[in-house]
């Protein structure tokens, strides 16, 4: 169950809709969200031949205290419980120190305006998703993409109603599938998808292929009496290709709100090596995009 | 072409260094939050005024003279201290330990005997923060961290070129590795003083505090050092500025700008070290460490400037009597005026730039004219006790105030970060250097130069 939020920000325009996106997760037991702003060290310290910004220091947090006060009256009206951390550091160690320290079920991090660059996490979010013990919602509020050649923006909310889980039957993604069911009171629809290698199945020996789309079908459809049994309601996908553009074709086409994904969280070299679909999908995807460890 | 520089130039010429040196003096006392953010453009503003009109006016022998100073004194400077920064910040030392006025001595021993062979600034960001976790539960900790400022920060780095920047650009210009040993005598006097003042102080401030014993129900953390096998690394470094002083592998030419063949040797291994150290160890440790790139970019954008706007005057210099500045050249004559005057303006202006100033002057003075390397050969042979003088008040009076040497802010930034109070620029002076450090310093004339 995801009962306690480590929200971080830098209050960027938008950041407060990223945080409203939450508030329904109160039907599914959320009980506080832990706000927290980390003040780089090097807009404070380091002075050169000087030393420590120290009236620097307390400015900048009077102003994140007011902003957060703000933010925890709307979290109040809700019945959601709400603290406010206020960190000097370098902000990856800090939000993955805070996220262990604090407890966290969950972390959100990533942008939360419209981005015209390529991508949809910046260096901090990718590194947090790769290092965190803890499952990170990469948030993207209002996006702005290309798809086939045609410019589209768009508001992510209500971004529970429809998540769309990606399944390897490893077991990550047998961990995404509990992430999944802990918040399933406020899902109208699961997406549950799996993809399967064509090229692999190829070149081991003719009739492979339809004995692991058999074998897919059939557990795919498991899990979704298992979600439907659980109150939920469920459809199921099966893709063939290459599995990153598969799921965001498929994400497209059946309007998930959400994708939510297990991740081996092997680490940079692993990442640099072999690729990470996680990833990429944190980046390419224009829909918010958890990752579960 | 011009013949010699250094005797046609004017005392104009040095207003950009002056500029340069009273920026960093000045800014960070009255606009700390303005010099935080446009130091960099305070930096280039002042290269440029000394760069730009040097160049027009004296063309290919300018730029010339720009290269060399940037080609064979700042960049090594630079690949030094990042690599001493680099592999120090890649150690990290963990444990519960409690702040006992022995304990405290102890570390403080221990750092000033680091500072010479992992550099002021290694040795303070290795112990600064486990040394304020240690005293976390003591009331009085502000001159604890003054006392690690002068100990560990400053006069710990007078033995080897590698301790403090001063002493390295001297090696660049040709002081041997071991030279700097000559200054054993004068550390230890000043160390030894310094180190009995600190722990009465402390056993003062111990009693007066009422701790008898820590309690046991708290946590305690294992000593260990994390990050060991960069004490290998560091071992390189030491090897590898031995060995640029010992190697004769002839000169090669970058850019128009010939530098000994060792000495470029020398950099590239202190690349690789810093890599291989960042590549080998773990990023927690420093993350742990809090090691961030900031005050070694801060030190590399600011020391640009300084090098490219001293080059004129260093110039003068070097001219000796011949030169703007003979006057200073002639009223500074016996080895405590060498003390003293290196000393009071290492104090206010960076140490580093008026080590060099003042060799400079010496060189001026006793070998006008001769060719750098062999002109220090020289003034070691005849006149060593002035080098010394240059040498020993360039490190020690560096911690007479927070802009005297570079690791002293940052040793003041963290410990300020962490909650202990410091005191003001002048504070620090009024309390502390002047009551304590001038009287030590008084004894090494005394015992040393006079």
């Amino acid at each position: 169950m995801i009962e306690k939020i480590l929200f971080p920000t830098k209050f960027r325009e938008l950041s407060f809709n990223s945080l409203a996106q939450l508030f329904s997760l109160k039907e599914a037991g959320l009980k506080e969200i832990v706000l927290c702003h980390v003040i780089s060290r090097d807009d404070v310290g380091f002075v050169p031949f000087g030393g420590y910004l120290k009236e620097e220091e307390n400015r900048l947090r009077e102003e994140a205290m007011i902003r957060f006060e703000d933010w925890q009256k709307s979290l109040e009206e809700r019945g959601i419980g709400s603290r406010v951390l206020i960190k000097v550091g370098e902000p990856v160690p800090q939000i993955l120190h805070a996220a262990e320290d604090e407890k966290a079920d969950l972390v959100v991090v990533g942008k939360k305006k419209k981005t015209v660059e390529l991508s949809f996490a910046g260096s901090n979010t990718i590194e947090i998703v790769t290092r965190s013990k803890v499952p990170v919602l990469v948030s993207k509020y209002h996006v702005s993409y290309d798809v086939e050649g045609e410019h589209l923006e768009k508001i992510n909310d209500h971004i529970f109603e429809r998540p769309m889980l990606i399944c390897d039957w490893s077991e990550p993604s047998m961990r995404a599938l509990d992430t999944l069911k802990s918040f399933q009171s406020v899902i109208e629809e699961a997406i549950v998808f799996h993809d399967i290698n064509v090229e692999e199945a190829h070149k081991k020996h003719a009739g492979t292929l339809d004995e692991i789309k058999k074998v897919s079908i059939e557990k795919l459809d498991l899990l979704c009496e298992e979600l439907q049994q659980e109150g939920a309601s469920c459809e199921t996908h099966l893709g063939a290709g290459k599995i990153s553009s598969e799921i965001l074709r498929i994400s497209r086409d059946r309007h998930a709100t959400m994708i939510i994904m297990g991740t081996s969280g092997k680490g940079r070299l692993s990442e640099f090596i072999h690729g990470s679909v996680s990833h990429n999908i944190v980046r390419e995807s224009e829909l918010p995009t958890l990752l579960v460890t | 072409m011009h013949g010699d520089l250094g005797e046609i130039l004017t005392l104009w010429s040095t207003i950009p260094f002056a500029g340069m040196l009273l920026s960093i003096a000045l800014f960070p006392l009255f606009a700390p939050k303005f010099w935080h953010h446009h130091f960099g453009k305070t930096s280039a503003f002042w290269s440029l005024v000394a760069v730009v009109p040097f160049t027009l006016l004296y063309k290919g022998q300018a730029v010339h003279e720009f290269l060399h100073i940037v080609l064979a004194d700042y960049v090594p400077f630079v690949i030094l201290l990042s690599a001493l920064y680099t592999v120090s910040g890649n150690i990290l030392l963990r444990g519960t330990l409690v702040g006992t006025p022995v304990l405290n001595t102890g570390i403080i021993i221990i750092g000033t005997v680091l500072a010479s062979w992992m550099g002021t600034t290694g040795a303070a960001m290795l112990l600064i923060r486990p040394f304020l976790r240690a005293n976390s539960h003591r009331k009085n900790r502000t001159f604890m961290v003054v006392f690690f400022i002068f100990l560990v920060a400053n006069i710990g780095g007078s033995l080897t070129p590698l301790g403090d920047p001063p002493l390295f650009l001297g090696f660049l210009r040709g002081v041997p590795f071991f030279w700097t040993f000559e200054l054993l005598h004068q550390m230890v006097v000043a160390v030894v003083i310094l180190l009995v003042i600190y722990f009465f102080m402390d056993l003062y401030f111990y009693r007066k505090e009422g701790i008898k014993t820590v309690s046991d129900s708290s946590e305690k953390e294992r000593l260990r050092i994390d990050g060991l096998h960069n004490l290998i690394f560091l071992a390189g470094i030491v090897v590898a500025v031995l060995m640029s002083g010992v190697m004769h592998w002839g000169e090669i030419s970058i850019i128009g700008v010939h530098r000994a063949t060792a000495d470029v040797v020398r950099d590239g291994v202190l690349i690789l070290l810093a890599v291989l150290s960042m590549l080998t160890t773990r990023k927690e440790i420093r993350e742990d460490n809090e090691f961030t790139w900031f005050p070694i970019q801060e030190v590399a954008i600011l020391f640009i400037g300084i090098f490219l706007t001293m080059m004129p005057c260093l110039k003068i210099l070097q001219a000796g009597e011949k030169g703007a500045l003979a006057f200073l050249i002639e009223a500074v004559r016996e080895p405590y005026h060498y003390f003293w005057i290196t000393g009071i303006l290492s104090s206010f202006l960076d140490n580093a730039p008026t080590y060099l100033t003042f060799l400079s002057s010496l060189l001026g003075k006793y070998h006008p004219g001769v060719e750098a390397r062999e002109a220090v050969a020289l003034l070691i042979k005849e006149y060593s006790i002035y080098l010394k003088a240059v040498s020993a008040g360039a490190v020690f009076f560096g911690a007479n105030t927070y802009i005297g040497n570079a690791p002293n802010f940052m040793v003041r930034s963290i410990a300020e970060e962490t909650g202990t109070p410091m005191p003001s620029f002048f504070g620090y002076m009024l309390k502390y250097s002047i009551p304590i450090l001038v009287p030590v310093f008084i004894i090494v004339t005394a015992v040393f130069y006079l």
